[in-house]
């Protein structure tokens, strides 16, 4: 088995094992129920006491062949209204960028509860998409209306 | 902070060293730490340490070993070999002595630790540490490493240590590996000391099998506790460093000793832990032989009695430290129990799927269900890799293995059966959450089960749902829909499962659901809901059932807890039958009016609502039917708009008692009424977001040829289309006009636009192009979310490109003064970045299509403006904008050299744009000059070198310009924010590199070369 799929599988186990409150992730099954281990679908929910608590929101996580020496690629379907959040929906992290602080042992978990950190709190240095960037630096009192209203669109079972 | 003085004498020492563990003021700890730091740091550390190791105080002696440990890694290499000889006999020395005068165990732990930490440093000088260190244990004194007599093996050295000598020597070995263990074994520094580390694994070996067997063990000196703990630290390292024969088969014949600790209660869990981390982790650290033994200790009395336990036992108490070591072994050896067929591996995969029918509900009271249904999902992958890898192989273990399967899912069914409400009112949130996740557990592996099982598997559940119906056991009921609806990703979009799935579908747990008052609880009244919606292919196929489901679906609206779920299924149903219920449009939107006027509805299930008739009406074949049936819905919903309006001119109209007015309460149920101003925004918001979700709706589900040559079509053939349209725009300009401030206003006339740029085919929201200009070049700089009009428009000319060409160059040449116009009016270029973003990214696209529009005499001007201003954000801080410029010039550099505007653009055009590159050239390079000499960040630099690299590639200038910037100096500082910079400023920034001083001019032009080359 390859690296890739050995360290998947690694992960899946200690995934099973022990994950965060309200997470999910789970290898995507192909047509035939077969397990894709390159692609995870994931939920991250908002963390308590933020104005995201609540809200679930679905992550793909997809694994190029050479993770874990490279970082995996974190999409949120529908895209999501944050300032790191490019407008396809893909997260702009520093751990999970290859030329930044991405680093091979870095756990699928540490990534999931990366990007929930995000969510409350964005990095102005890194915007991904103006319309978010944009509100959350010089309308904080609309950005936080409609991140509600977004929650309530997400809401979690 | 202010330090303290060095002691000057031991005593002050000691004083400080018993002040820190004293309670104190943290600011006083620390001044103590730095201080006592400074001291060990200093050469007279070593001394220190010597002095203090006799003390009878403990704290003062394991601080004395501490400091003997930080001066071995700080200052070891200033000492001689001589010296470090000497000091390993002092080190075992002061440890057997400790150990003789009753020092505390932490004492004598921290100095197996120094211990460890000298053969760090110095392992060629005690390669044998274990046999040395027992050696001298045994004498009670330290020696000299090299006079250990070779002869002497370490079985016979072991056998003479008494009890407590013995423990120690296991400490050290424990510790030992464990420090090691944590550095990097690959690395030059440490490969001897692993080497050596490894060569003492058969000293190791006698020591713990010494450990295990003492037979004189007491309960205080848990020597056989200490012996496991050690084995454990040696096995994961053997499999951190596998393989290493050397070290693993000496180490396996620790493997029955530690299987005898099992019968020993005080030891049995730390051996579990052993053996079910060993097993989980590095099951091939086992033999056959290991297995075997393992496997009949599971068979014995003593097993069936701890499994019993497992059973039914208190897990929170107990543990379930039984459960997970046969569940490791299970793991470990998944794949000869999968294909066995003998009596021993069947009673003992049943005594595994036994562990998913514990007591007690998931997961507070039953902890061993979740790892039982992991091992057991990862048999049944095991299973289907093997079904398909070989299966004729398979057949001959494949009958077994699935009379396993059936008691799991059967005992998975009951276990996520609910429990009584009361019971689940008692939980916390993270019991709930938990059992919610097993749930989603058992989803995922039935649907592996069904790739084995398929159509078997539909069927046992489909049974068990008729079977629970008819016996009115509602969590039964409940369980059984829920494990079908698991299964509807595999199973909904094919036909074979109809006749099955039609058994749940006409049976009559459907009119019990309907019935408000009947006697379904409200768990499985949302699953049986959820279960519509999962399987709306079926419902396609089956369409004689689909409207009783959506009736029901309807009468559920209206619930606080059913709402949003219905609402949702409603949607989804709706969307996807759309062309099967038609005709039902009409009683769909009655029935939505008669829901609003007697009750206010969640305003995300009323969009939901609209939207699922919106894409029923949508479907109509019959153009003016569908605008008839649409306009039906529209008026709804235009009656709310007025209603708010008047509501704003007129607030005396406010009358909280009605529906229309409580719509505006948002929160639903305020502390205290809000401003009726406010009130009336929200009834316009809430129907707004309605009309936009209508808009949505009314998108078209399949995509038809576009012909870019045809002649546009006279506008609206269809004269109602036209006045709805004219009605519509109306209405959202006017709603804006009133709500002036309102930014989310903005947006959703936005969004309204949006969802028709993307459609092909004539609709009540594809409005003619010339509309939706005269709507963006109508707004002014100081209407609320600006940018997003902006970014709106980009996408209107996206939608624009995508149509016939002959409506495009005339909207291009309105709008363009119109976004520039917008740009003018920011007090910076970067005061705004969605408005800067969005203006060079609509601009782009422009040039990018219709050059001869941007570059037409008219809009000179505006050009010279926009030129300015995005060599201005180019220059800037503001990465998004900042990358559109960047982009903007990689697409305008080598617009002279474009083959197609060579071939196709009339001279003069040609011209304007040669002289503007003249014009623009140095600026332009200063300020990529500037930017990729350190201005910009890493990350933006790749964007930043496309325009460099077009510069050099098309204009034979640029080396020139290039030049030119890097020796300007920086001269010319003057930071002009405003946009009209003069000539040969560049764009606001000094040329040149930020830090010029520190390149010299032979290095600049090195830089250079290698750009141009």
């Amino acid at each position: 088995m390859s690296l890739c799929q050995n360290r998947l599988q690694e992960e899946r186990k200690q995934w099973r094992k022990d994950h965060p409150f309200g997470f999910y992730a789970r290898p995507q099954k192909n047509s035939q129920g077969v397990l894709d281990l390159k692609i995870w679908e994931c939920g991250i929910p908002g963390k308590e006491k933020t104005i995201w608590e609540g809200g679930l929101f679905k992550l793909v996580v997809t694994f190029p062949d050479e993770y874990p020496t490279k970082p995996p690629k974190c999409k949120f379907v529908p895209p999501l209204f944050h300032p790191n959040v490019y407008p396809s929906g893909t997260v702009c992290l520093s751990i999970l960028n290859e030329e930044e602080a991405w680093k091979p042992a870095i756990t699928i978990k540490q990534i999931l509860l990366g990007v929930q950190d995000l969510l409350d709190d964005p990095n102005p240095e890194s915007p991904a998409q103006a319309e978010a960037y944009n509100m959350f630096k010089r309308d904080r009192v609309q950005y936080e209306r409609r991140i509600k209203q977004i929650v309530r669109e997400n809401a979690a079972p | 902070m202010e330090q303290l003085p060095l002691p000057t004498s031991l005593a002050e020492v000691e004083a400080l060293i018993r002040a820190l563990y004293q309670r104190n003021p943290p600011e006083t700890i620390s001044k103590i730490q730095e201080v006592l730091h400074r001291l060990q740091r200093s050469p007279e550390g070593w001394q220190l340490a010597q002095s203090l190791i006799a003390h009878r105080e403990d704290n003062i002696r394991f601080y004395a070993a501490l400091t003997l440990i930080i001066k071995l890694n700080r200052d070891s290499s200033g000492l001689s070999e001589d010296d470090a000889r000497g000091l390993l006999e002092n080190i075992i020395g002061w440890t057997i002595q400790s150990l003789s005068d009753g020092a505390g165990n932490f004492v004598i732990k921290k100095l197996c630790t120094a211990l460890v930490t000298y053969f760090m440093h110095f392992s060629h000088l005690w390669p044998n540490c274990i046999r040395h260190f027992i050696y001298c244990l045994d004498l009670g004194r330290g020696t000299p490493a090299d006079s250990l007599d070779d002869a002497l093996s370490a079985e016979i050295l072991v056998g003479k240590l008494g009890p407590q000598r013995l423990k120690v020597a296991i400490w050290f070995a424990t510790s030992f590996v464990e420090e090691v263990g944590k550095t990097d074994m690959s690395a030059p520094k440490f490969i001897q000391v692993h080497d050596r580390l490894v060569k003492n694994g058969p000293d190791v070996t006698c020591l713990l099998a010494r450990g295990f067997s003492m037979p004189e063990d007491s309960p205080d000196l848990k020597t056989q506790g200490e012996a496991l703990g050690c084995f454990q630290a040696w096995i994961l390292y053997a499999q951190r460093a596998s393989p290493i024969p050397d070290l693993v088969a000496p180490l396996r014949q620790l493997v029955g000793p530690a299987i005898n600790c099992f019968a020993d209660g005080d030891l049995f869990h730390a051996t579990a832990e052993l053996f079910s981390d060993a097993l989980g982790n590095y099951s091939s650290f086992f033999t056959d032989e290991h297995y075997n033994t393992l496997a009949s200790l599971f068979e014995s009395p003593w097993a069936a009695e701890h499994y019993q336990r497992t059973l039914h036992g208190n897990h929170e108490e107990d543990g379930i430290s039984f459960g997970l070591v046969i569940l490791a072994y299970g793991d470990a050896k998944v794949q000869d129990l999968m294909r066995s067929t003998d009596g021993r591996s069947q009673r003992f995969l049943e005594s595994l799927s036994g562990l998913l029918a514990a007591d007690g509900y998931l997961v507070g009271e039953d902890s061993i269900f979740v790892p039982a249904l992991e091992f057991w999902s990862t048999f049944i992958e095991t299973m289907i890799d093997s079904t398909y890898s070989d299966e004729e192989e398979s057949q001959n273990w494949k009958p077994y293995a699935e009379q396993h399967l059936k008691t799991v899912v059967m005992n998975c069914w009951r276990k996520i059966q609910w429990p009584p409400a009361e019971t689940f009112a008692e939980w916390d949130s993270t019991e709930r959450v938990a059992f919610g996740d097993a749930r989603k557990d058992v989803t995922d592996m039935l649907q592996s089960v069904f790739t084995l099982e398929g159509m078997r598997l539909v069927s046992f559940f489909t049974h068990l749902f008729l079977q629970a119906l008819a016996a009115q056991s509602w969590a039964e009921l409940e369980a059984s829909a829920f494990c079908l609806g698991a299964l509807s990703d595999c199973i909904s979009d094919e036909a074979r499962f109809d006749q099955e799935l039609s058994k749940v579908f006409a049976s009559p747990f459907f009119d019990l659901l309907g019935q408000a008052q009947g006697p379904i609880p409200l768990r499985l009244r949302q699953t049986g809901l959820a279960l519509i919606e999962r399987y709306c292919e079926y419902f396609e196929r089956n369409a004689q059932y689909l409207p009783n489901a959506l009736n029901l679906l309807f009468a559920a609206v209206g619930d606080s807890v059913l709402g949003g779920p219905s609402a949702r299924s409603i949607s989804t149903l709706c969307s996807s039958c759309r062309s099967i219920l038609t005709s039902e449009a009409g009683a769909f939107i009655s029935h939505y009016q008669t829901v609003r006027g007697s009750q206010v509805l969640d305003s995300l299930a009323e969009e939901r609502i609209v939207l699922a008739i919106a894409s029923i009406i949508q479907a109509i074949k019959d153009e003016n039917q569908r605008l008839g049936v649409f306009e039906e819905l529209y008026n709804i919903l235009k009656k709310d708009f007025e209603l708010a309006v008047q509501l704003k001119a007129n607030p005396g109209l406010l009358n909280l008692q009605h529906p229309d007015f409580l719509r505006g309460l948002d929160p639903p149920n305020p502390q205290s009424a809000p401003p009726t101003e406010e009130i009336a925004l929200q009834i316009a918001l809430r129907s707004m977001r309605c009309l936009a979700s209508i808009a949505k709706g009314m998108q078209d589900v399949k995509e038809y040829p576009v012909d870019l040559d045809s002649e546009p079509q006279s506008q609206n053939a269809n004269s109602r289309l036209a006045g709805l349209q004219e009605n519509i725009m109306r209405v959202l300009v006017e709603v804006q006009r009133v709500f002036n401030t309102s930014g989310e206003v903005v947006e959703i006339i936005c969004n309204i636009f949006r969802a028709g740029f993307s459609e092909t085919e004539p609709g009540p929201f594809v409005f003619p192009p010339n509309v939706v200009t005269d709507y963006f070049v109508q707004q002014r700089f100081e209407t609320p979310r600006v940018g997003t009009l902006l970014s709106t428009a980009c996408s209107f000319v996206g939608s624009l490109y995508r149509g016939p060409k002959a409506y495009v160059p005339e909207q291009l040449a309105r709008l363009l003064p119109w976004v520039i116009s917008i740009l003018q009016a920011l007090p910076e270029p970067e005061a705004d970045t969605e408005i800067s973003l969005n203006g060079i990214a609509f601009t782009d696209k422009v040039m990018s299509k219709y050059p001869d529009v941007l570059f037409h005499p008219h809009h000179a001007h505006l050009l010279e403006f926009f030129f300015l201003f995005s060599i201005k954000v180019l220059d800037g801080n503001e990465p998004l904008p900042k990358g559109a410029a960047a982009e903007f010039w990689a697409n305008f550099i080598p617009l002279t050299t474009s083959p197609t505007i060579i071939a196709t653009a009339p001279a003069d055009l040609k011209a304007t744009i040669a002289n503007a590159m003249a014009h623009l050239g140095p600026l332009i390079a200063a300020t990529l000059v500037r930017n990729v000499g350190g201005h910009a960040a890493r990350s933006e630099l790749d964007k930043l070198c496309e325009p460099l690299k077009k510069l050099v590639a098309t204009h034979p200038a640029a080396q020139g310009w290039l030049q030119g910037a890097l020796f300007s100096g920086n001269e010319g500082e003057g930071n002009n924010n405003g946009v009209g910079v003069g000539e040969g400023g560049a764009g606001g920034g000094g040329g040149g590199f930020p830090g010029a001083e520190r390149v010299g001019g032979e290095e600049r032009m090195a830089f250079l070369r290698r750009v141009v080359a």
